[in-house]
This record gives C-alpha cells, structure tokens and sequence, in this order.
C-alpha cells in the first residue's frame, strides 16, 4: 500500500491503542473525540489531496528508495526542485484547511535524521543509515504518519542536559541492552503526535561529552509501550462540545493539535536505533531539522494567510466597507507580507544543496531569514484581519442567540433571534448568517483555537526566533561584508 | 486523437483549471480524447495545465507525439484551441 485514502488513514489509527489523556482523563476513542477530530481530519487531508489529479504533482512523489509513487511527506528531497514543490505542498494544504496539518514534522526529520546518520556512520563505522532506509522504506510503504519528535520540555534553560535536578527533562539512554535501549523523558509541544503512527525521536539541542546519554535518536510506533500523551488545549477549544455551535467555533471541520509525549522506560530496538551517544552529532541533526522546518513555515502559513486574507476580504465586502481605499491599501499590504514569506520559503529551497547521503538541504541562512520573518508578519496580518473584521469578531452574541425564539417583552414583541439578525446586518444582500460565520472564523484564525497554529506556533515552533538570530549570525558572512566595505572606501590594513 | 492531461500541483491557481479542461473537452468533443496522463501510455498531445506562469508540473517522463501545450492562463483557450485544431488537420491530412 503505497497511498492510503482519508477513510483508510482514519481506520488506520482506530487500529492503534495510543495511550490519549486530556481534561485529566483517560480518552478511549480518541479518533471520535470532538476536540480532537477536527486535527484529525486536517491529517486525513494529505492523504486526500493526494488522490486527487489537480494536486498530485505536489502532494506524491517517486521514492529514491524504491521508485514508488509515495505521498511527499514520506519522500527524501532529490533535487531543488523537490525541496520547493515541499514548499508549494504545504501551501497548498494550509489554503485548504486554515490550520495546522501537522505532517511536516515528520518529513522534516526524514529528511535531517537520513543525512545525519550518513555522516556519523562514516565517522564511526555505525549502520544507523542502513536502520533508516529500512525504516523510511516501511514508513514509505505504508504511508504512515510520522511525528518527528524534537523538543524536550528544557526545565532549567540555564543548565545542560545531565546537569538538571531531573534527569528526565531531555530524552535519555537509561539503560543499554544486547538487544537495544530503553528510553526516558518527554517531549513537549508535539504538533499531531496523536495523529501519527510513529514516532522518530531526535535530541533538541547540541551536546557536550557529559551529556551523551542524551545524544540520541530512534523511532517507536506511537503505541508503544511505556508511550503516553497530554492533549494541550486551545483557547476557545469547548465550543466544540457545546451543541448548536458549528458557527460559533469558525472553522468546525479542521484544526491543530499539540500534545505532551512522555516516554517512560521504552523499549526501543536495536534496529530502529539512529543515534546512540554519538553527542558530537546532535548539534548537526538540530540543525538540518530546524533548517528544513523554517523552511517548512514559507508554505504552510502563508497557505494560512491565503485564508485569513480572503476571509479580510469578505468581512470588508458584508460589512459594505470593501470600497473604502484604506481597506484595499490594508488588504495589498497583508498579501504584500505574505508573499514575502513565501518567497523565503521558495529562496532557501532553489538554493539548496545535495548532502554527502544524497538527499538535498535547503540554505540554512536563508531558511532562518524565512523563519524570523514568521516569527512576525502573520501577527501583523492577523492585526490587519482584525483592523479589517471590526470589533464585532470578538463582540457577536452566541449563534445560540441567533436562532432564539424567546420573546423580549417589549413593544415589539420580537424574539433575540430577531433582535439579533435585526441589528448585525451589514451589506444589504448578503444574510446574517454569512456574515456571522466569516466573523467567527476570522476569531479563530486570530485569537481562537487555529492562533495556536498561526501565532503562537509561527513565533516557538521551528525555534523561537532567538534561535534564528543565533543562526542567521553564524551564516552571515559578515566577514565578507565588512571586505567589501574596506576595499570600496580605499583601506588597507 | 488521444491527449493526455497534466496537472500541476495548484498550490495559488490563477484561474479553475479543471474548469479549463472541461471547456476544452466540450470544445473537441468526439474529436479529442483528453485523459489523465499515463507513464506508459504515447499520446497525440500532451495538454500540461499549470495553475501560474511557473507552470511546474514534472511532464517529461510522459511520452507524446508531438510537442506539450503548456497553459497556466484561461485566455489561452483560443490559442490551446487552434494549436489542437491544426494538429487535427495535419493528421487528417496525412
């Protein structure tokens, strides 16, 4: 099975028994849970676009490995070409359900763990990249779902990894076996980890010596055991179990998910080992997920910001406020900073280059240029949005008022329903009810459940932007400028 | 005359282009067969619909007679539709 279907993909995961806690609680059937749903079917979107012959050509790839058609998200990139169709892809998939899609971490670590492992089997005469072509060819074939698992919860920032009061705040070897290892820790903000079959563990930061229990890298299957996670929730996210609320939750059918994998005395075996105290690599393996996921951003948000733009425009045209020039003039500049963005994104691709394992990377100076830039236009978008939308986007009574039928005792003797449609109607064509539904869509998008995907996840996920500060000095070649200034000005030193 | 069809990947579509191709479809219909382009298949025409001017979609592995009529603009339909026209005059000449 080289491409399941939506439907496929679903049933695939009731066949797991991931371990799933939320509100405190143990969740049996997760696949149907309200709140979870929706990051579910945003998943099933890759799967289902990939189907469909208007987008194959981004959303399937051949593998290097075995010359199948596979979805892109489970492909190794062959060329600069492939690196910027990645990017095309996630766009795609962000116009297509507002949100979060989860799926990019995944192919992130393929990606960086492949090229790691190449190069640290070459030091060490290790066979971690013989271990990840069978697994990335099982991933393949099976058209599986992987999280890519980096961040660990960090406790002290100040202090390394095996200097910290608990040792398990960075994923760790604790004990080493004929057969394998077994791990402990946790890693935190795990974008559709419950969504994934797999899990590929990778370590967050660059290490010293003392810090190899740390330096590793494997991949488990989601329900593995000893595996465990803790939905985070979002803001607004309970109108999802209200009833009557489909307008009110702005985006009913897609959403995000981030969860708290905790990983207590797994087992992992020797073959699906990638890293294994080899310390002196993990600063390399950061460093090309975190390459490749800044990339990631100059598609799949600008694909948001396609959305949040459109839907501008659609508050301006209920609201009868679309010919107003300031309102074009706001809405040129947020498709002005959006394009930007994804002309980082295409950027750091068309200058990538082929690794010693093959596969290609993309430009790391241009790819955190691309991250930083996300770190903050999209809040300056949704700014716009909002500036746009009016006040009534956070102001609207609930769509429960809406369709009331209670009567107000008053000379008119009208219902709250009435009251409501009376008094919110905007352009004179367009229904109530419309014009409703792009205001709270607009909410969810900038301060609802999807800002977790397009703010906060824009400014910390893929590293906060002082991480690509750090980056962006490093690969600055400021050296190189200030040559160029000194020759141009006539010194010689 | 059989054409095959190739889609690129529509990540910002100009223009509906499945629409396109239907209007070109009617537009040669019982003329031309228009399908979705097949690696082992030799076509008559290879008919590339790209969503932008980038026009990005992968076509060289496809096998075609004669050379590959890239669109990424509706207001290529009359120019789509005579290069097929005269394609179609050519083979009935012959």
């Amino acid at each position: 099975m080289a491409l399941m279907t939506k439907e496929q993909y679903i049933e695939s995961l009731r066949a797991l028994k991931t371990q799933v806690y939320m509100f405190g609680e143990k969740v049996e059937n997760w696949v149907d849970d309200p709140i979870i749903r929706p990051s579910i079917n945003c998943m099933a979107m890759t799967y289902e676009l990939a189907q469909q012959p208007e987008y194959e050509d981004l959303m399937t790839a051949t593998s290097s490995l075995t010359g199948k058609k596979i979805n892109r998200f489970a492909h190794l990139h062959q060329s600069t070409d492939d690196l910027r169709k990645k990017v095309k892809m996630q766009r795609l998939l962000g116009q297509k359900t507002a949100s979060c899609f989860q799926r990019c971490v995944g192919m992130d670590a393929f990606n960086a763990v492949f090229s790691t492992t190449y190069e640290i089997d070459e030091k060490y005469g290790t066979h971690y990249h013989e271990n990840f072509k069978k697994y990335a060819e099982y991933i393949q074939e099976k058209d599986f779902v992987v999280d890519g698992a980096m961040t660990d919860p960090k406790g002290d920032r100040g202090l390394a990894p095996h200097l910290q009061k608990d040792p398990d705040l960075f994923v760790r070897i604790v004990e080493r076996r004929e057969d394998g290892i077994v791990v402990c820790g946790a890693k935190a903000h795990q974008t559709g980890s419950i969504n994934s079959h797999e899990h590929l563990i990778m370590p967050t930061i660059s290490m010293t010596e003392a810090d190899k229990d740390y330096a590793v890298s494997f991949a488990v299957p989601s329900d593995a055991e000893g595996v465990f996670m803790i939905y985070g929730r979002q803001s607004c996210d309970t109108r999802k179990l209200e009833k009557g609320t489909g307008i009110d939750v702005g985006n009913k059918q897609f959403g995000g998910q981030e969860a708290l994998v905790v990983f207590d005395h797994v087992f992992v075996p020797n073959d699906r080992i990638f890293m294994c105290g080899e310390w002196d690599f993990s600063g390399m393996l950061v460093e090309r997920f975190a390459g490749y996921h800044r990339q990631s951003y100059g598609g799949c948000k600008v694909g948001v910001g396609d959305v949040l733009i459109g839907a501008a425009a659609v508050a301006a045209d209920y609201n009868g406020a679309a010919k107003a020039s300031h309102i074009k003039d706001k809405l040129i500049e947020m498709t002005h900073l959006n394009e930007t963005l994804y002309c980082c994104g295409i950027a750091c691709s068309a200058e990538g280059y082929a690794t010693k394992a093959g596969n290609y990377q993309i430009d790391l100076l241009l790819a955190n240029v691309c991250k930083q830039n996300i770190t903050r236009f999209p809040y300056e978008i949704v700014r716009l949005a909002e500036d746009i939308a009016g006040g009534l986007m956070v102001t609207m009574p609930s769509e429960a008022d809406f369709t009331s039928d209670v009567k107000v005792p008053t000379k008119s003797e009208m219902t709250i329903g009435e009251y409501c449609r009376k008094y919110f109607k905007g352009n004179g064509d367009v229904p109530v009810e419309n014009r409703q539904r792009i205001m709270r869509f607009i909410e969810n998008l900038c301060l609802g459940a999807a800002a977790v995907g397009y703010r906060t996840e824009s400014m910390h996920g893929a590293g906060s932007p002082q991480a690509q500060r750090i980056m962006i000095a490093r690969q600055g070649n400021l050296a190189h400028k200030k040559e160029l200034a000194k020759a141009l000005a006539g010194i010689q030193e | 005359m059989r054409f095959g069809v190739k889609y690129c990947g529509g990540c910002n579509p100009r223009y509906q282009r499945g629409e396109f191709l239907k209007m070109i479809s009617r537009h040669f219909q019982n003329r031309v067969d228009f399908e979705l382009a097949k690696e082992d298949t030799l076509y008559d025409g290879l008919l590339v619909l790209g969503g932008c001017s980038n026009c990005c979609p992968d076509y060289r592995h496809f096998q075609t007679k004669t050379p590959p009529i890239l669109v990424w603009d509706q207001d290529h339909f009359n120019q789509v539709t005579s290069q097929i026209e005269s394609r179609l005059a050519k083979a009935r000449e012959k």
